[in-house]
């Protein structure tokens, strides 16, 4: 227990940081964080009743306090740009993110852990030769490259799929909006997917590999066990806590994949709506979507510390010792 | 060289070559036409310094060397050429006549399961024991072995030397196979934890009637609790007999030169 | 065939270095508008034409082309006209004196030829295959330009710009954030890894903690923000890559000093009374180095990968050429709508080509750096072997 508490404290800290981070990288720039949303030809009465406007006018410790209370209770204030509450927007787009997110996680793990298992065991195989490609594309490959090409292959050259998009315009009714919404997401989801999966099916090879040739495994075979045991209760539960922790550290990248991935295909996720917040200033807005991108992370990264201390009975035994 | 015997067993002409890898294309010949038997009730003792090729023979016997090694020469078990049996009729063997004690330094629990789960996932799998009564077997069998009975929730991290391979013996005999390799038993482990692993082999052994083929490089431990020896030197045998007449009347120059060494450590300064 | 790909890479880097030094100039590769915008590659279509500039006094122009993406004549007319013949009929192009400047784009320049608004100018002045010429009829000179749409080694982005030009050019930039934000990352892990590793206790545990912060955050969208706050340049870029990349170097020489820390020699340099920044810095940092090279070759890609997301998502410097901010341009501006592959694969191409070559360099160091790497598969066939 007393590890697992040690696991969550540090996502506290982790959100505590980004929090603070968030604050203080739009307050403590170069130049006045009125110049952003006011005309320097503003008169200075105007700017005052700006600056009151935004808070901007009482001291940095009070900011902060009104801001971490916003933050935490998810009001995030107005937008600078529109001046409409910036959550309302967000809340129509977190949908979008996860939707595609999710499937593209649960995807790729579950490929990558079949692939990086047969690769293991079936060493010299089309399937180990496919999963080693895969991983040098995921690691040296642009995601966004890989993706325009799955976009010029399938959407322009052969035109199976939208070439961007959340839906058709004009959106079709019923249940065929759900199709046509699954149709949109399809290759979005596909390029996440493949990009995952090679770089983890890479990594389940080798420790695999790694642990296949442990002495304990040899072990388990001389035991007469059927090798189906041998590969899955012995050699991959002792891969198990390193996998998770694998899937752990991945998961800022896959938050910061969908910024990338909705731009390509120009989906209407938190990613872009970031993405346009920073390049119009919106400072809240822009604070709004990072914060909640970095809620996401910390959110797996529980969920994957779970798992581990399961998973781990050395860790899960010297927590129940104290 | 005779009909294989229904009660022991035999290896017959067996050689091990090593493929060789990357830029050590050289293959290896670990072990040239070794040929021996091992009866029920005995203990036969496989000594030779390290790089020898006792391990190659031990691990060819259940058929588990790495896939670089090819295997030639038959080996009976019982009567039965269990050499030229498929890979899933060998699974059936492993264990449950063919048991494998191994070396103290290896890591041979899995590190996430407990004691008592390596032996009861045995037993389950042979003998298709229910959980309690494959549960009540293990402890019964730790205590045999000479552990506490509590060793059985222990993990392999939170054991000693000592106790570990007490514990694989317990699990070793937990099938009660007619067989026990085992692999430099007692390396890693202090002088008095090996005479006691060794002792409770020994009492655990003969008191079921298995046979023991016990590869050490220590002679004087061998030539302590063996019926006969065997001298392997760069994958050979080089000399076979009695234990007793082998470290007192040696033939080779070979084993001279290791009883002679240790007769030299033993001398009184 | 171990070796030759062992210098392979190295040759590719140092080929990638030459020209990123060198740069265009080299080849005489121009800058600024070339062609109508996505020309095609020059060996591609054999049936477009190159750039061609015809003279009023050059004579016939035998052209079996498809019709020109863009024509515009130049020049000057004391008096007179300037006439285009086709092998159907004769166009007067201008009879007013003075300079000329004519653009077939131009709507008056199509009025004054008695075509509709909307007409293709172009061709129109060039229906067919055959002998054309441009004369003057009277005093002047005048030279044609003829723009087929098929230009250079790769062609022309959205704006006219040749591709390979800007291809080149973008390397300067891969290599200077891959180089330099690894090279800070690398000093940084360092020190703070020696510290950690070395000093523990309370240091230890601060660092490593803000090492798991730093490792849980999702990096890019810090570096949008960044880029949105502070500006758009590359060094800006540079050092908060470098502030993000550090961790994973910290936690190796750390791993390796702990290792070392309690090592006899190191125990007994500390008998004989040396200091500890001594230790650190003659003994420790000499033993971590060689690995350390290798971490840096491996982390080279990652700081060039974020380097060209930062770019595609158009957060980089307009001024500055690279590869990434030309795939953010082709995706932006069309380039597949217009099926010009030839904006998206250079660049996404190099970006893949010279991350490689830093992982095998980098795979290739750290064998180099840790034998036993190496070693490892001979070794345990003879370890096998041997028992």
């Amino acid at each position: 227990m007393k590890a697992f508490l040690k696991r969550a404290g540090s996502s506290v800290v982790v959100l505590a940081v980004v929090l603070a981070l968030n604050f203080f990288l739009f307050r403590i720039m170069p130049g006045d964080p009125l110049l952003a949303i006011a005309d320097p030809r503003f008169s200075p009465e105007a700017k005052a009743r700006l600056a009151v406007q935004w808070g901007l006018d009482r001291p940095l410790p009070e900011q902060f306090a009104v801001y971490v209370k916003e933050m935490l209770s998810f009001r995030f204030g107005l937008s600078m740009m529109t001046s409409a509450p910036v959550w309302d927007e967000l809340k129509n787009r977190l949908p979008n993110t996860v939707a595609l997110l999710l499937p593209a996680l649960i995807l790729s793990t579950a490929l990558g852990l079949w692939g990086g298992m047969t690769a293991a065991l079936k060493r010299g195989s089309i399937v180990e030769r496919i999963v080693l490609t895969c991983g040098a594309v995921s690691f040296s490959f642009p995601s966004f490259f890989v993706q325009i090409l799955l976009l010029m292959c399938f959407a322009y050259a052969f035109p199976l799929f939208p070439l961007s998009g959340s839906a058709s315009i004009p959106p079709p009714e019923g249940i065929k909006s759900v199709f046509d919404y699954l149709w949109h997401l399809a290759l979005p989801v596909f390029s996440l997917t493949i990009l995952g999966f090679g770089g983890f099916a890479l990594y389940i090879r080798n420790m695999m590999v790694k642990a296949l040739g442990e002495d304990y495994v040899l072990m388990a075979r001389a035991r007469g066990l059927p090798r189906g045991r041998v590969v899955w209760n012995h050699a991959f539960r002792g891969i198990l806590p390193p996998v998770l922790t694998i899937i752990l550290m991945s998961l800022p990248g896959v938050v910061s994949g969908a910024v990338i991935t909705e731009t390509v295909f120009s989906m209407n996720g938190v990613g872009r709506f970031l993405l346009e917040a920073t390049n119009s200033h919106d400072y809240p807005a822009a604070g709004a979507a990072f914060f909640l991108l970095a809620l996401l992370t910390v959110g797996c990264n529980i969920l994957t510390d779970i798992c581990y201390v399961l998973a781990d009975p050395r860790v899960r035994r010297e927590g129940a010792h104290e | 060289m005779n009909a294989p015997e229904k009660t022991s067993l035999e290896i017959i002409g067996l050689s091990v070559t090593y493929a060789g890898h990357g830029t050590h294309r050289r293959s290896v010949r670990a072990v040239r036409d070794c040929s021996f038997s091992v009866s029920r009730g005995e203990t036969v003792g496989l000594v030779g310094e390290s790089g020898s090729g006792k391990s190659s023979v031990l691990m060819s016997i259940p058929r588990l060397l790495p896939e670089s090694a090819s295997v030639t020469g038959k080996i009976f078990c019982r009567g039965v050429e269990i050499s030229s049996l498929s890979e899933a009729e060998m699974n059936r063997w492993r264990w449950r006549k063919i048991a494998i004690v191994p070396q103290g330094a290896m890591n041979s629990f899995t590190p996430h399961l407990t004691i008592g789960r390596h032996i009861t996932e045995v037993l389950e799998h042979h003998f298709k024991m229910p959980r309690h009564e494959s549960e009540a077997r293990a402890a019964e069998l730790v205590k045999t072995a000479g552990l506490n009975e509590n060793a059985v929730s222990r993990y392999p991290h939170e054991m000693s030397g000592g106790e570990k391979q007490r514990a694989a013996l317990a699990a070793a005999i937990a099938c009660e196979p007619d067989f026990l390799l085992a692999d430099e038993p007692t390396t890693a482990l202090d002088v008095i934890t090996q005479k006691e692993v060794l002792e409770t082999i020994t009492s655990l052994t003969r008191d079921r009637g298995m046979g023991v083929l016990l590869v050490t490089h220590d002679l004087p431990l061998a030539s302590g609790s063996c019926d006969s020896l065997l001298v392997m030197r760069d994958g050979e045998i080089v000399e076979r007999g009695p234990a007793r007449e082998v470290t007192s009347r040696p033939k080779e120059p070979y084993t001279r030169m290791l009883t002679d060494a240790v007769r030299d450590m033993e001398k009184p300064r | 065939m171990n070796r030759l790909s062992r210098g392979f890479s190295a040759i590719c880097l140092a080929a990638f270095v030459l020209l990123a030094v060198t740069g265009p100039g080299l080849f005489g590769l121009p800058d600024g508008e070339q062609a109508p915008p996505y020309s095609v590659p020059g060996w591609m279509d054999r049936k477009i034409a190159r750039t061609i500039l015809l003279s009023s006094d050059s004579g016939a122009l035998s052209w079996n082309y498809k019709p020109p993406r863009r024509v515009s004549v130049t020049g000057e007319l004391n008096y007179g006209s300037i006439n285009w013949s086709t092998p159907e009929r004769t166009f007067v192009l201008t009879d007013s004196p003075g300079e000329v400047d004519l653009d077939a784009r131009d709507v008056p320049f199509k009025r004054a030829l008695g075509m509709d608004p909307f007409a293709d100018l172009p061709k129109a002045l060039f229906p067919s295959g055959g002998e054309y010429r441009l004369w003057i009829d009277g005093e002047g000179e005048a030279v044609m330009k003829i723009e087929g749409g098929r230009w250079g080694l790769l062609g022309t982005d959205h704006r006219g710009r040749d591709v390979a030009a800007l291809f080149v050019r973008g390397i300067r930039v891969s290599l200077i954030i891959g180089f330099s934000a690894t090279l800070i990352a690398a000093v940084l892990g360092v020190s703070l890894g020696l510290l950690s590793g070395y000093a523990g206790g309370l240091t230890d545990s601060l660092i490593m903690r803000a090492v798991d912060v730093l490792l849980s955050i999702p990096t890019l969208p810090v570096l949008m923000v960044l880029a949105g706050v502070w500006g758009k340049g590359l060094w800006n870029l540079v050092i908060v890559l470098s502030i993000f990349s550090w961790m994973g170097t910290a936690r190796t020489v750390r791993a390796m000093t702990l290792s070392l820390r309690d090592a006899p020699w190191v125990e007994g340099l500390r008998a004989l009374g040396a200091k500890r920044g001594y230790i650190i810095f003659r003994h420790l940092l000499p033993e971590v180095l060689p690995l350390l090279l290798a971490n840096v070759a491996l982390g080279v890609p990652g700081t060039i990968l974020a380097e060209a997301g930062m770019s595609f998502l158009g957060l980089s410097d307009p001024r500055l050429p690279s590869w990434g901010r030309m795939l953010h341009e082709a995706h932006t501006y069309g380039a597949f709508t217009s099926g010009a592959w030839w904006t998206i694969l250079p660049p996404g191409i190099g970006i893949a080509v010279i991350c490689l070559i830093f992982m095998d360099l980098g795979r290739k160091l750290e064998e180099r750096a840790d034998p036993r790497l190496v070693a490892k598969v001979g070794a345990e066939a003879l370890k096998e072997a041997a028992e």
